[in-house]
């Protein structure tokens, strides 16, 4: 080994002295200095213009000003002039001493090269389902983290917001192609590679990413193995260049408030609104007519309308909307009669956040670098309390020329990234916003905030901070040992550290009496304080070694690769908690005093190992063809489930390249079919361990105290299959791609079938005497079909230039084969297309009494009572004059029809891109085009499972109310009669209330401003430009203005999550 | 030539590392067991293994205290002795509880206890288990303890029902035979067998009596006797009873070879029930009663009353007659709400029907000639000489509320707050209040007052039920047990006296007055008044009316509460209420949405029930009693899923009488 290092050294040294040479040495033919300036079509100065004279080592580059200056030029040489994303060109010096050249856009080239599994391709050659996106297309859109830049921009890749919402740490969940998966035991999520190796593409600086390949079909990324049988992602980072050291930095700042919150009634129609539906149950009224009086009063006093006398009596209720009981505690809810929009009260309007980005790169033709840096500091909606999120990276990327014939690449990220939020602020929070009445104040009269309406605890109530550090080590080792024969060893180690730290600290309201008193927490803890801090680290270890081969034997092209790829995951987590601070102002372990800490600490690991083989041929790049095999074991499976083969094949047909169609002397260069077929394994099963026979113990959680202390607990553990195994994913593949009109039109299409076959379904269904839970097998299959197309055009108009991309896709999954024999509705079944809504038909809300009992006499529900004037009339749709469900299965379904579906289908994405002397404009659009969804829940339905449950907005006050209602009659209302207890009676899926989520959102516009080169030179830049961008300004959708279109979940209902955020930003990129 | 050289030693090396990679270590790098979890083959080989398994499963067969209200104090709620603001609509209004679609049939416990037996006997048996011996088989006995009350409420629910002692294969074939449901009296004789199995290895006051112990088992043991021999005595004749006309169980084929000698049978629990009771009731004296019935000062918020206080001390441990309780602790958060929402009003009340059944201390009811009962125009005049219960657990004007306060006392009932704190009624219970200043320093969940799970006087009154029915005569015993029931209950202990004076036909309002809708006879009456006085409020009642077959005749049944019309409704509490306070608009009894109090023209006494005359008040008229309720419909998935034809009508799991198989559907009688 020894041996070698000094070989590679003692080559170094010749490499150095012969460069030395050649830079130092002038000739002595009879040479002259040759000068010129390099500008594009805009006729802007290029600077780092690579210049030099053919066949020769002279060389040197452009400056600030695009002029070169190249001594010992002999005569008649030809200069070579090279530079990124230009095409090359080649000018003979034919005795002149200025050369000016204007140099041509390369867009072929910057759209050639596709990365793909384990190397590159040329895209004309691609033949698997693969889409790019530029780093362009990622620029300066104010938003946290990579995948809010992907949405709608790559069809078939399938970004949506989950139950986090828009929360600081939230991410979007990601499919390629649709689910692949019923998501019971198994995940379909792709595959997720920064530069070669796993990562989370969410905590990647947007502004380092060079590239993204997304590989969609089984052939494209097969190659991968195991974990990437729903698609790949692959992130390119960007590296250092030959030249020039550059710096640039981008800054900006951003505004961001809520997208869509809802708007709660004020209390007076609240208080009515709720009476209506306690009354509507046979209850008393919720408000008496007192009660009433008193939120009038106090709406008037606010409006300065008041007219009545303050007395002692009633100042405190009619200036502050509250008044003490016998307890000289503040009364609330329907002792109160403020008028509070909790919703505006807990969301601030224009959060502040900022990032800076610096980026340093250069190198020389031996040693390239690139250093950045990244700062984002963000501030989230909510008002009350510390909602902050920060990150920081810091990138190094260095690649050392060892020899001709050997390449060392050392890459290094750290990322961290630190957010902190209320204590308080869970799920909870968010289900409790909407159930604060409106009739709380928010201060006391004295000026404190309230007790029992969360601020408390937001704001003093702890904070949850946690920090995440990932630390990324790569280092790569190329070697050609022959020309066009590649060894690679690559060998990554990734660690990410998380330590988080809990605390919840005691809080304090105020009495009538000014006097303060501990406030509960979240019940029953009044003046209690606890802290706790958990920590978790995964070590990850990636190991590739892989070699290929090309070889041309006349117009036959072929190239061969086989490697192999180890990977390892080991994760430990240790956590600790104790209650009782000594002081609230230090909240750790240390310093908690009780006696029993809750201590908890464990190991995890999973391993795959795979070898993999790709051939490529093709015949004068007309006709292509690939094969790869992958052989693949995981820790995941047993015994003789451990290893699994899945083969992939595509070809090719570049029509283009034919004679017959070169012959037709159409505008087309590029037309290319292709179709591919391959299978590949998914080990992402839920559980790591699915085989494993786990006891369930816990230690020191138990509630029935025994000794008075929390007792160690345990239970009979379920039952486990050792037949899980592989998931099968079988995709086929059809495309066309094009390029036309000298590259001015370009697009794809494709169309798809993916079937998970063998998929990990529920487990068969059993008679609930076995007394657990059946365990899950692969014992179903499911379909993706759908299609995609990505449109192109770029042109320019002498100083306009612009471009117009279209993406359109479609996907739709059905259950092929699921162990629900009697088709139960509850369950999946075979041939049932995912997402589809089982609902009754409704026809209408009855506007009387009469008109309900006529209906019921033929359309009689098998649920609920009391029908009346008000209620929702469900139709009977088999003629049984009965509504019901049947036997709820496919064959007896009753009265209840398949009414939509609430998959989304036709994503679109829409962007137009406009460059004018300097100025640029950006627009971008987002959408689906079809989604149906039923809502549920409070936030929807308003009054909804008893009082304290349910809630009122705007939105609800268009509820039914009979002629002569004093509240003003609304026969034609949207909503039925609101009950509290009895509100499922008209609250059934149905058509009536069947939301169409379809929308289209203006995700993101910017304008920017290139400064004139000749002005920036002053502040030594070689160019800056100042935009003001925007996301989320506009949404189009015809769903109910409670909710966000994206938004329809909620760990805690419905609705009952963070908002997504609407962002202006300002900001400049400059480059030195 | 140096290139090449040193090109073919790197590749080499590589070579051989991918050749080493692939054949030697593959299998070895990918086998990847869990780090931090145990397996099956290293547990429950300990004394502490043991000890930590059945704790589990405490919670799903004991009910205790917990969550926002007045705890196990609501289990009573939807009876004639209690009622709560949202009536049982399922319950007592015809065609509103319908099949189930699905529905688990609840076999988790059962299994975790087979599990344990499974994994636990063969090495036990072998001496194999680490620890101290006694402890050891305490802990097995708990599971024979667990498996048995799991059991017991599967009897309850749905009568005749599978019975699985060991851990079943996820295989179809073998879940639907297991499914046979098995007659009602021998899912009792199995619960009576895991019984004595438990009795046999329990200890007696170990680990304070908050774990299972002996006497709690077997307390149970004379409940689920006395439960099933009164059920089958009350029931007999009906579809419900195994061998009755129209039981279900006779069309099954598995019942082929069954064979029920019913009174015999009845006889058997009954002997069993009295012989468990005894044990218990000999050895176990009740707690006293110091006949105080209010804390006399603040500081001694303890002490005054050990019969009181029983209900509601943070250690019940020191109670001789508390079998097995459960503990809570506020720095462990583990806590309930019950004090708080006994002195402010937790959404249920006391019905007159149940304040009427108290004796006067004299032995006589409250209509007897020379009661000296003095009405009910106030509470304190109703609770006024009479039986100690009533005066200690019915909260009354001048009895004090908390001692956090000075002159802290009830006043009138909440009767118009929000349902949360409302007194239902008007008359609140004061059982399982704590009247120590310390408990509950925050307000709702941050109380701790202990939670009986089980005490000696149920078996008290158990033998006396048992040997009622099996003898028709009161023996010595019985007698002995119902004296000492009463001399607690400062009430002469000449029961006979008030057999004399009962008139049954002031006692309809009392279901316990009936059986199968009839009226039952004036001693058994006072057996059944004896347990509903001293166990209120303590969630038997249901249970009780249910094997008594005491529903027939609820027809139009209208639960009333305190008397409002006479004085109450004039006071100041709510004719000028606080400014502000919710609902403080004062009485309203206009039957209109708004009414808060039922109308004076309907009767003088509260009735929660009848407050707002719309159509939409389902119960205006009263419970309505559908003969399908004794027992709950079998879910219709659930039966499917039990048939060897995947049919329901073809389950091993047939439907309970009066259901029909079809799910949504409405009971047929």
């Amino acid at each position: 080994m020894s041996m070698n290092k000094q070989k590679i050294l003692i080559h170094w040294r010749s490499i150095l002295t012969i460069l030395m040479c050649a830079i130092t040495l002038s000739g002595y033919a009879q040479t002259k200095t040759v000068t010129g300036t390099v500008v594009d079509k805009q006729n802007e100065p290029l600077i780092g213009v690579t210049v030099k004279v053919q066949g020769t080592t002279n060389g040197t580059v452009s400056n600030f000003n695009g002029v070169y200056t190249l001594n010992n030029v002999p005569q008649n040489a030809n200069l070579e002039l090279s530079y990124v994303g230009m095409k090359t060109q080649t000018i003979n010096v034919s005795g002149q001493s200025v050369v000016n050249v204007t140099m041509d856009e390369d867009t072929e080239m910057l759209e050639e090269v596709v990365v793909v599994g384990y190397g590159t391709q040329k895209k004309v050659n691609v033949t698997g389902a693969v889409s790019t996106v530029s780093s362009k297309e990622l620029e300066s859109r104010p938003v946290q983290n990579v995948s809010q830049a992907l949405q709608g921009i790559v069809p078939g890749l399938n970004l949506s917001q989950t139950n986090s919402g828009g929360a600081l740490n939230s991410s979007m969940s990601v499919n390629i192609r649709g689910t692949g998966s019923i998501g019971d035991g198994s995940a379909a999520s792709p595959l997720i590679l920064i530069d070669g190796v796993e990562g989370n593409m969410n905590a990647l600086n947007p502004n380092d990413i060079e590239s993204i390949s997304v590989l969609k079909d089984a052939a494209s990324s097969s190659i991968y193995g195991a974990r990437a049988s729903f698609g790949v992602i692959l992130i390119t980072t960007k590296s250092g260049k030959t030249g020039k050291t550059r710096v640039s930095y981008g800054g900006n700042l951003r505004y961001s408030n809520a997208v869509q919150i809802p708007e709660m009634l004020d209390s007076y129609r609240f208080a009515q609104y709720f009476n209506q539906a306690a009354i509507n149950d046979g209850q008393g009224a919720v408000f008496s007519d007192k009660a009433l009086q008193n939120i009038l009063d106090y709406q008037a006093y606010q409006n300065g309308t008041y007219t009545g006398t303050l007395t002692d009596e009633n100042r405190n209720q009619i200036m502050y909307g509250t008044t003490a009981d016998s307890n000289n505690r503040w009364l609330m809810y329907g002792g109160a009669n403020a008028s509070t929009n909790w919703f505006k009260e807990m969301y601030s309007d224009w959060a502040p956040a900022q990032e800076h980005n610096v980026n340093v790169s250069g190198g020389t033709d031996k040693v390239t670098f690139l250093v950045s840096g990244n700062l984002l500091d963000q501030k989230g909606l909510i008002r009350h309390g510390e909602d902050k999120f920060n990150r920081y990276s810091l990138n190094g990327k260095m690649s050392i020329k060892m020899a001709p014939w050997a390449t060392l690449d050392y890459n290094n990220r750290w990322i961290r990234e630190t957010y902190s939020r209320p204590a308080y602020m869970t799920g909870l929070f968010f289900h409790n916003i909407a159930r604060r009445w409106p009739t709380n104040p928010v201060y006391d009269p004295n000026g404190h905030y309230m007790e029992g309406n969360e601020i408390l605890q937001m704001e003093g109530g702890g904070l949850d901070k946690n920090e995440k550090d990932y630390l990324n080590q790569q280092l790569k080792l190329s070697l050609e040992p022959l020309s066009d024969w590649f060894v690679r060893l690559e060998g990554s180690y990734n660690t990410t550290i998380n330590f988080n730290h809990w605390d919840k600290l005691p809080i304090y309201g105020y009495d009538a009496k000014n006097q303060p008193f501990a406030a509960p927490w979240e019940g029953g803890d009044a003046g209690q304080s606890a802290v706790g801090e958990s920590t978790y680290k995964y070590n990850f270890w990636s190991v590739n070694l892989y070699t290929d081969y090309s070889k041309s034997i006349n117009d036959h092209n072929f190239k061969v690769l086989a490697g192999t790829n180890i990977e390892l995951m080991k994760t430990r987590t240790l956590g600790g908690s104790k209650k009782d601070l000594i002081t609230p102002l230090i909240p750790t372990i240390n310093t908690a005093t009780n006696s029993t800490p809750s201590l908890s600490g464990g190991y995890d690991q999973w391993s795959t190992v795979g070898f993999f083989g790709r051939l490529n041929y093709n015949y004068k790049e007309k006709y292509l063809l690939e094969a790869n095999l992958r052989h693949d074991g995981s820790s995941r499976f047993i015994n003789d489930k451990m290893w699994g083969t899945f083969p992939s094949f595509s070809a090719g047909w570049n029509i283009a390249n034919e004679d017959f169609f070169k012959n037709l002397n159409t505008p087309i260069s590029t037309l290319k079919l292709r179709a591919s077929w391959g299978q590949l394994g998914n080990m992402n099963t839920t559980q790591w361990h699915p085989w494993f026979l786990s006891m369930p113990i816990s230690t020191g959680s138990g509630t029935w105290l025994v000794g008075n202390v929390k007792p160690n607990t345990s239970s009979a553990p379920g039952i486990v299959s050792s037949l899980m195994t592989w998931e099968t994913i079988q995709s086929s593949n059809i495309g066309l791609d094009w390029n036309a009109l000298n590259g001015r039109f370009t697009g794809s299409f494709e169309l798809f079938n993916r079937r998970t076959l063998n998929m990990i379904g529920q487990a068969i269904e059993l008679s609930s005497i076995l007394g657990t839970s059946v365990p899950k097998l692969n014992n179903a299959d499911m379909e993706s079909k759908g299609w995609e197309l990505e449109l192109n055009w770029r042109d320019r108009i002498s100083d306009l230039s612009y471009g117009v991309k279209f993406v359109l896709s479609d996907d739709r999954q059905q259950i092929l084969r699921f162990p629900n024999p009697t088709k139960a509705l509850s369950n999946w079944y075979e041939g049932q297309v995912v997402g589809e809504i089982w609902g009754y038909t409704t026809a209408g809300i009855a506007k009387s009494n009469e008109e309900m009992i006529n209906h019921l006499a033929t359309n009689k529900p098998s649920w609920g009572s009391n029908w009346a004037a008000g209620d929702v009339m469900y139709k009977d749709l088999n003629d049984d004059q009965k509504v019901n469900s049947g036997k709820s299965t496919l064959d007896d379904h009753g009265d209840l029809s398949v009414i939509g579906n609430s998959n989304p289908r036709f994503k679109y994405g829409f962007t137009l891109d406009v460059a004018y002397k300097g100025f640029d404009f950006r627009a971008f659009l987002q959408g689906v085009a079809k989604r149906d969804y039923m809502l549920g829940g409070p936030y929807f339905w308003g009054a909804s499972g008893g009082m304290w449950q349910s809630a009122a907005f705007t939105q609800h006050w268009d509820f039914f109310r009979p002629e002569g209602d004093p509240l003003g009659a609304n026969l034609d209302a949207y909503y039925p009669r609101p009950q509290f207890s009895q509100s499922s009676k008209n609250q059934q899926t149905q058509t009536r209330y069947l939301q169409n989520a379809a929308y289209m959102r203006l995700k993101n516009i910017q304008l920017g401003y290139t400064l004139p080169a000749s002005i920036v030179k002053y502040a030594a830049m070689q160019s800056a430009r100042i935009y003001v961008s925007a996301d989320n300004l506009l949404t189009v959708s015809q769903i109910t203005g409670i909710f966000d279109p994206e938004l329809l979940g909620g760990d805690w209902g419905q609705g009952k999550l963070y908002p997504l955020s609407r962002t202006v930003s300002f900001g400049v990129n400059l480059n030195f | 030539m140096k290139l090449v050289k040193l090109n073919k030693k790197l590749l080499s090396a590589a070579g051989l590392l991918a050749v080493l990679i692939t054949f030697n270590s593959c299998n070895e790098f990918l086998d990847r067991p869990p780090l931090s979890q145990v397996g099956p083959g290293v547990f429950l080989n300990s004394e502490a293994d043991l000890a930590s398994y059945p704790l589990s499963y405490y919670g799903s067969v004991f009910p205790s205290h917990g969550g926002w209200g007045v705890g196990i104090g609501n289990n009573d709620n939807g009876t004639d002795n209690q009622a709560t603001a949202n009536p049982n609509l399922n319950l007592y209004t015809k065609g509103t509880w319908l099949v189930p679609n699905d529905g688990d049939l609840g076999f988790g416990t059962i299994r975790g206890c087979n599990y344990f037996l499974e994994q636990v006997l063969p090495k036990w048996k072998d001496g194999k288990i680490s620890g101290n011996s006694q402890n050891i088989n305490h802990y097995v006995g708990e599971i024979y303890m667990i498996r048995a009350m799991a059991y017991f409420e599967k009897l309850k629910t749905y009568g005749d029902f599978p019975i699985v002692k060991t851990t079943l294969p996820d295989q179809g074939d073998v879940l639907i035979a297991a499914a046979k449901r098995a007659p009602r009296n021998l899912v009792a004789r199995q619960i009576l067998s895991d019984l004595d199995s438990a009795i046999l290895l329990l200890s007696s006051s170990s680990f304070n009596k908050v774990r299972i112990t002996k006497e709690a088992a077997l307390i149970a043991k004379s409940r689920v006797a006395l439960y099933e021999g009164s059920f089958l005595n009350y029931h007999k004749g009906t579809p419900r009873v195994p061998g009755g006309p129209g039981w279900p169980g006779a069309s099954m084929e598995y019942n082929k070879y069954f064979k029920i000698e019913i009174d015999t049978e009845i006889n058997f629990f009954l002997d069993q029930a009295m012989a468990a009771a005894k044990e218990v009731a000999d050895k176990t004296a009740l707690t006293a009663n110091s006949g105080v019935t209010n804390p006399p000062a603040r500081d001694k918020f303890s002490g005054w009353n050990q019969y009181f206080e029983m209900f509601g001390s943070k250690d019940l441990s020191k109670f001789a007659e508390v079998a097995m309780w459960r503990q809570y602790n506020l720095g462990l958060s583990v806590t309930h709400g019950v004090t708080i929402y006994v002195e402010r009003g937790g959404n249920t009340g006391y019905t007159k029907s149940l304040v009427d059944s108290y004796l006067m201390k004299n032995g006589l009811p409250w209509y007897a000639a020379g009661s000296g009962y003095q009405g009910d125009v106030k509470i304190m005049d109703v609770k006024k000489d009479r039986d100690l219960r009533l005066q200690l657990f019915l909260a009354g004007e001048e009895d004090v509320r908390t001692v956090k306060k000075d002159a802290d006392l009830f006043g009138r009932p909440s009767i118009i707050n929000i349902p949360e704190t409302r007194d239902v009624t008007g008359y609140r219970s004061r059982k399982y209040l704590n009247y120590d200043p310390t408990e509950a320093p925050g307000s709702d969940l941050t109380c701790v007052s202990g939670s009986i799970v089980f005490r000696a006087s149920e078996a008290y009154l158990n033998y006396i039920e048992a040997c009622y029915i099996r003898k028709k005569s009161i023996d010595g015993d019985a007698d002995k047990y119902w004296k000492a029931l009463r001399t607690r209950a400062g009430v002469d202990t000449d029961y006979t006296k008030t057999i004399a004076a009962t008139d049954m036909d002031k006692e309809k309002s009392d279901w316990g007055a009936y059986s199968a809708g009839n009226m039952v006879d004036a001693t058994l009456y006072n057996i059944r008044r004896e347990r509903r006085n001293e166990l209120a409020s303590e969630g038997f009642r249901f249970n009780d009316v249910v094997r008594w077959r005491a529903m027939d005749q609820v027809s139009n049944y209208i639960v009333e509460g305190f008397n409002l019309w006479d004085e109450a409704y004039n006071d100041k509490v709510y004719t000028d209420p606080k400014p502000g306070e919710v609902t403080s608009t004062g009485l309203i009894a206009d039957g209109s949405s708004k009414a808060n109090v039922s109308n004076k023209s309907l009767s003088k006494y509260l009735r929660p029930y009848q407050i707002v005359n719309l159509s939409t008040n389902l119960v205006f008229n009263g419970y309505n009693w559908s003969k399908a309720n004794y027992l709950s419909p079998m879910p219709y998935r659930q039966m499917q899923l039990a048939s060897p034809t995947g049919d329901a009508a073809t389950s091993n799991l047939y439907q309970n009488p009066y259901w029909p198989s079809e799910p949504n559907a409405a009971a047929i009688e």
